[in-house]
């Protein structure tokens, strides 16, 4: 298991916004809905486009590119044209801390 | 491991300052090249994304800050770089240069008779003043800040490179190595290779990127350009070494230009970088010239390239031969993008391409996209890709008549590379070989 | 069919007038029953839907595509040139030929019939197809299916009646396949769309004969934006067949399709496509299937005319032991580009692909191959075979080949090969030596070169597509 890094304070990303992060070798996107914390890979499954640059609707990712949604809970596809889910990973909040377990 | 934001728009400090002392290096002419580059580079936005040669890796990689590029520190293996290069004079190299990236000479070997022969190896700084009317002729001629943001880059600010130049009709019967050493972390380099190959004259060049650094937060920065020349009738072969530590971000843009018979032999062999994109084209220029691509690339761990490979037929009866070799274990990735270009005047000729991709184990990821745009009918061309990992029945068999695993694999990958290893200049084949066993360890 | 019947159908096709302009290029003069003003806005979008009485999701699915086509910036890829001269205020959306759809042809007007006749569809539908749908302009203006194949439970409808008499499947997949933000030409098809096909076969049906639609453009600066869905539910089988053509204009006409294809577990779609557009139309069509568990998709696709094609179909393997095949021609003559290609995305264990192009490329034609590979992580155990042959005619022909191959695994096999050669010398004059003329003899190669797409066209349709081809090597059309 990948241990916890942090990667940002909680107050870095208000409430509905998301923000990317490069973490080592990972590109990661943390979401923040509705004050609960949610990381995913930065890279739509579709055609690889930055989702951080897309739009952030409750717990749905919007890929600005072609439109294809997921959800930040579990990665999973919620809208075309992506077929395949976008990788998750752990989040854990340590007092201010934004702690994301990459590998 | 570093963790940071993801920069989105290159900012004030990845601008050309007006006064940079970069562009007041050279004379005047060529102040007026660094000067104008520098424009066309802070104009320049990012490269799109989802554009053909950027769909793979994120320009910003390199982005370097512009304020720093003067800290120039060699990296720490110097002296085994230095007793190596020694050691290959001595074993059958005619010559070797051995600079830092800016192209501070660090040893010089085999001098003299380079002399006798008249053939130039010096420091491209020298060179703009020595043999002034060659380097502005040429240099420039095939790379300049219209091909892209980042050629830009390399041709306002390149601090320093070397220019090699072979008298018409002579031959230079051994390799000339050169050396370049990247930075530590943090750095910048811009290093540029001038090479002009004079008609009916023959040599070969290894042009080997080393050192900098493998671990730590910051990457050390590489942003190469080779230009070659090479007259009607010349025979050249050139091969490109890129041995960098995993933590040095790597572009390259080279461009070779073959005259009238010319015969071409370019060899990149990529092993090293942290990402790696690089892009190798020849242009046949004069009737029938021959040029042939044996490209070898292993990628382990974290690495990342972004490779090209260009043949543009602008002359009829040329031939070309592109055989691009891929393996990858681990989590590296590797994008390969050629293209084989014919223009409609350039009848009859013939060009063939083949990318294979070996994946050793679960985590890698192959991209390849071999190109064609054949412009007049009068042409013969085709080209093949394959991705897949070592073939099972082939581990089984060597394994039955008694080979260990990791040998059979390695028998396997030397077999796979069998091509291009045999292109390769002999005293260095078998130092390749080494880094292709080193690279297999523990698979 | 008999020997003789097929003889007899074979003469007639041969002779079905000379030339494009004499067979498909004439054009009627029509009062239409509808025909909006030039360009697309909100207003437009909102009289298409309301003419059709359509229910409000889909009334509101336009409107959300209608702004993000005028979002989406033109593709920056392909022939940009000839994209940037698609004048969008300069078309019209939306043309109804005539008030009711006809169930039998003797309902439709004289002279739309005609245009029918001289296509040879009520004959075709006589003979051996299962259904056809005979769309002109924006709406379908004769439909009808066999009896036997209703009674089997298969709805085969134009997509406007789907909508009214089946409303719950239309919702459930439509743009479940090809969201409107796609592609820019996604967006606008989802925003204008009207006409089309829709179908659905039941689980275990096998529909043993095909169903045609036919799309003929009239109309001068018409936009056409069918829109095609067909569900194939659980172990069935269909094979659908659309034919185009249009007259010839000095203006241009744009055609853009959206085709989705969902084969569920087990299920076979066949898809067969000859389009033959004349020279002034701007084919820019998105086609995509999604194959279940074990269920097989087939593109068969055949690019003939056009000014630009830019066509892609599609295959997303997205169940285990899936099976995709793409099988394509090009013929681009004189100012015409074909850029044509086929994608397939594995994103399931044990599914395999295959795709063949052919291309010929005559005179200053221009063929393009455009081809995406994907392979995700959890297709393990996958293959893909890609082999793309362009055959090129003239001096200034030109080809090109754009394969993408993306792979994240490495317990897959993938080949990819692609050859352009000219007409060997050596092959003409062997067939010269032996009495052929250099036309009879080039044109016996060229057929040779296609023949593995025109043998999996049903007979009548690999006449007809031979025809085509030899009108195209006289250079007769257009």
């Amino acid at each position: 298991m990948a241990g916890f890094r942090k990667v940002a304070s909680v107050g870095d990303i208000p409430l509905a916004t998301m923000r990317a992060f490069q973490v080592g070798h990972s590109r990661i996107v943390v979401c923040n809905v509705g004050g609960s914390f949610y990381a995913i890979a930065d890279e739509c499954t579709h055609d690889g486009a930055p989702i951080s640059t897309g739009r952030l609707f409750k717990e749905q990712v919007v890929c600005p590119r072609h439109g294809a949604r997921f959800n930040v809970k579990d990665g999973a596809v919620e809208a075309p044209p992506a077929v395949v889910p976008v990788e998750t990973y752990e989040v854990k909040i340590d007092g201010d801390d934004i702690l994301v377990a990459v590998d | 491991m570093n963790t940071h934001d993801i920069l989105d728009m290159p900012g004030a400090e990845h601008q050309i300052p007006e006064y940079s002392p970069a562009l007041l290096r050279g004379p005047e002419w060529l102040r007026g090249v660094r000067r104008r580059s520098r424009d066309l580079f802070n104009a320049a936005p990012l490269p799109r994304r989802g554009l053909h040669l950027w769909r793979y890796t994120d320009p910003a990689t390199f982005l370097v800050p512009t304020g720093n590029i003067a800290d120039t520190v060699v990296s720490e293996d110097q002296d085994t770089v230095i007793r190596l290069e020694k050691e290959h004079v001595d074993s059958g190299h005619l010559a070797a240069l051995v600079t830092d990236l800016a192209g501070r000479e660090i040893a010089t070997y085999g001098a003299e008779s380079l002399a006798k022969l008249g053939v130039i190896v010096e420091p491209l700084s020298v060179a703009v003043e020595r043999h002034h009317e060659l380097v502005e002729k040429h240099l420039y001629s095939l790379v300049d800040a219209h091909m892209g943001k980042f050629e830009a880059l390399n041709s306002s600010l390149w601090n320093d490179g070397i220019f090699v130049y072979v008298p018409a009709g002579k031959t230079v019967e051994k390799p000339i190595h050169l050396l370049r050493e990247a930075g530590a972390s943090g750095s910048a380099f811009f290093p540029r290779l001038l090479v002009v190959v004079g008609r009916n004259a023959e040599m070969t060049l290894i042009d080997e990127y080393a050192g900098g650094p493998s671990d730590g937060d910051t990457y050390a920065s590489v942003n190469a350009t080779v230009e070659i020349i090479a007259e009607d009738d010349s025979r050249v072969r050139y091969v490109s070494v890129q041995r960098q530590g995993t933590a040095v971000n790597m572009y390259l843009s080279h461009r070779a230009q073959i005259g009238q018979n010319a015969q071409m032999l370019t060899i990149p062999l990529a092993f090293g970088g942290n990402i790696a994109k690089q892009n190798f084209g020849v242009i046949l220029n004069g009737r029938g010239a021959n040029s042939r691509m044996f490209g070898m690339l292993f990628g382990s761990g974290y690495q990342h390239f972004d490779n090209h490979t260009l043949h543009e037929h602008r002359s009829g009866t040329t031939t070309s031969d592109i055989d691009f070799k891929t393996v990858l274990r681990d989590k590296a990735v590797s994008a390969y993008t050629g293209l084989i270009r014919i223009e409609q005047h350039a009848k009859t000729c013939e060009a063939y391409q083949e990318n294979r991709n070996l994946l050793l184990n679960r985590g890698p990821k192959a991209e390849t996209i071999p190109e064609l745009e054949i412009l007049n009918e009068d042409v013969k061309c085709s080209h093949g890709a394959t991705i897949g990992p070592i073939d099972p029945e082939s581990i089984f068999y060597l394994t039955a008549r008694g080979i260990e695993r990791n040998e059979a694999v390695r028998m396997i990958v030397s077999g796979f590379v069998a091509s291009t290893l045999k292109q390769i200049p002999d005293d260095l084949r078998e130092r390749i070989g080494e880094f292709v066993t080193e690279r297999l360890e523990g698979i | 069919m008999a020997e003789t019947a097929r003889a007899k159908q074979n003469a007639e096709l041969a002779t079905l007038g000379e030339d494009y302009a004499t067979k498909y290029g004439f054009h009627d003069p029509v009062n239409y029953f509808h025909k909006g003003a030039r360009g697309i806005n909100h207003e437009v979008v909102e009289m298409i839907s309301r003419m059709k009485g359509e229910p409000r999701w889909m009334a509101d699915r336009r409107h959300e595509a209608l702004d993000i086509f005028l979002a989406k910036p033109m593709p920056q890829w392909g022939n940009t040139k000839l994209l940037g001269e698609i004048d969008f205020d300069n078309i019209f959306y939306f043309m109804k030929p005539i008030e009711h759809q006809g169930k039998s042809w003797d309902d439709v007007p004289e002279y739309i019939k005609k245009t029918f006749d001289r296509l040879g569809i009520p004959e075709a539908e006589k003979n051996f197809l299962g259904g056809v749908s005979a769309q002109y302009e924006s709406e379908v203006v004769y439909h009808s299916m066999r009896d036997d194949l209703k009674e089997q439970g298969i709805v085969f409808l134009d997509m406007d009646s789907a909508l009214r008499e089946r409303p719950d499947i239309v919702e459930k997949y439509f743009g479940t396949v090809i969201p409107s933000a796609d592609n820019k030409f996604a967006a606008l098809n989802t925003a204008a769309w009207s006409g089309g096909s829709f179908i659905y076969v039941p689980p275990g049906v096998d529909v043993k004969i095909p169903l045609q639609a036919y799309f003929r453009i009239n109309a001068e600066n018409m936009g056409q934006f069918e829109r095609t869905l067909i569900i194939a539910d659980k172990g069935s089988r269909v094979h659908y067949i659309e034919g185009c053509t249009a007259p010839v204009y000095s203006t241009d006409s744009l055609h853009s399709a959206v085709v989705e294809l969902i084969a569920l577990e087990g299920a076979y779609i066949r898809y067969t496509t000859i389009q033959n557009w004349a020279r002034n139309i701007y084919n820019l069509v998105t086609k995509r299937a999604t194959a279940h568990k074990n269920a097989t998709v087939e593109w068969v696709d055949g690019n003939i005319g056009s000014r630009l094609t830019m066509k892609y179909p599609c295959i997303q393997l997205v169940g285990e032991g899936a099976k995709g095949e793409i099988l394509s021609v090009a013929f681009a003559g004189i100012d015409q580009h074909q850029d044509a290609g086929a994608k397939v995305i594995h994103a399931a264990p044990n599914t395999s692909s295959r795709i063949t192009s052919k291309s010929i490329s005559k005179d200053n034609g221009r063929a393009s191959y455009r081809g995406l590979v994907k392979i995700h992580k959890n297709a393990v155990n996958s293959k893909v075979s890609v082999e793309c042959d362009a055959l090129l005619i003239g001096e200034a022909a030109r080809s090109d080949t754009y394969p993408t191959m993306e792979i994240d695994n490495d317990l897959v096999r993938v080949e990819h090969e692609a050859r352009v050669s000219k007409v060997a010398e050596e092959q003409l004059f062997y067939l010269t030596s032996r009495g052929l003329t250099e036309d009879d003899a080039r044109l016996l190669i060229v057929n040779g070169f296609m023949e593995p797409f025109t043998k999996e066209l049903p007979m009548e349709y690999a006449v007809e597509l031979n025809r085509l081809i030899e009108l195209e090597m006289e250079g007769s059309i257009g």
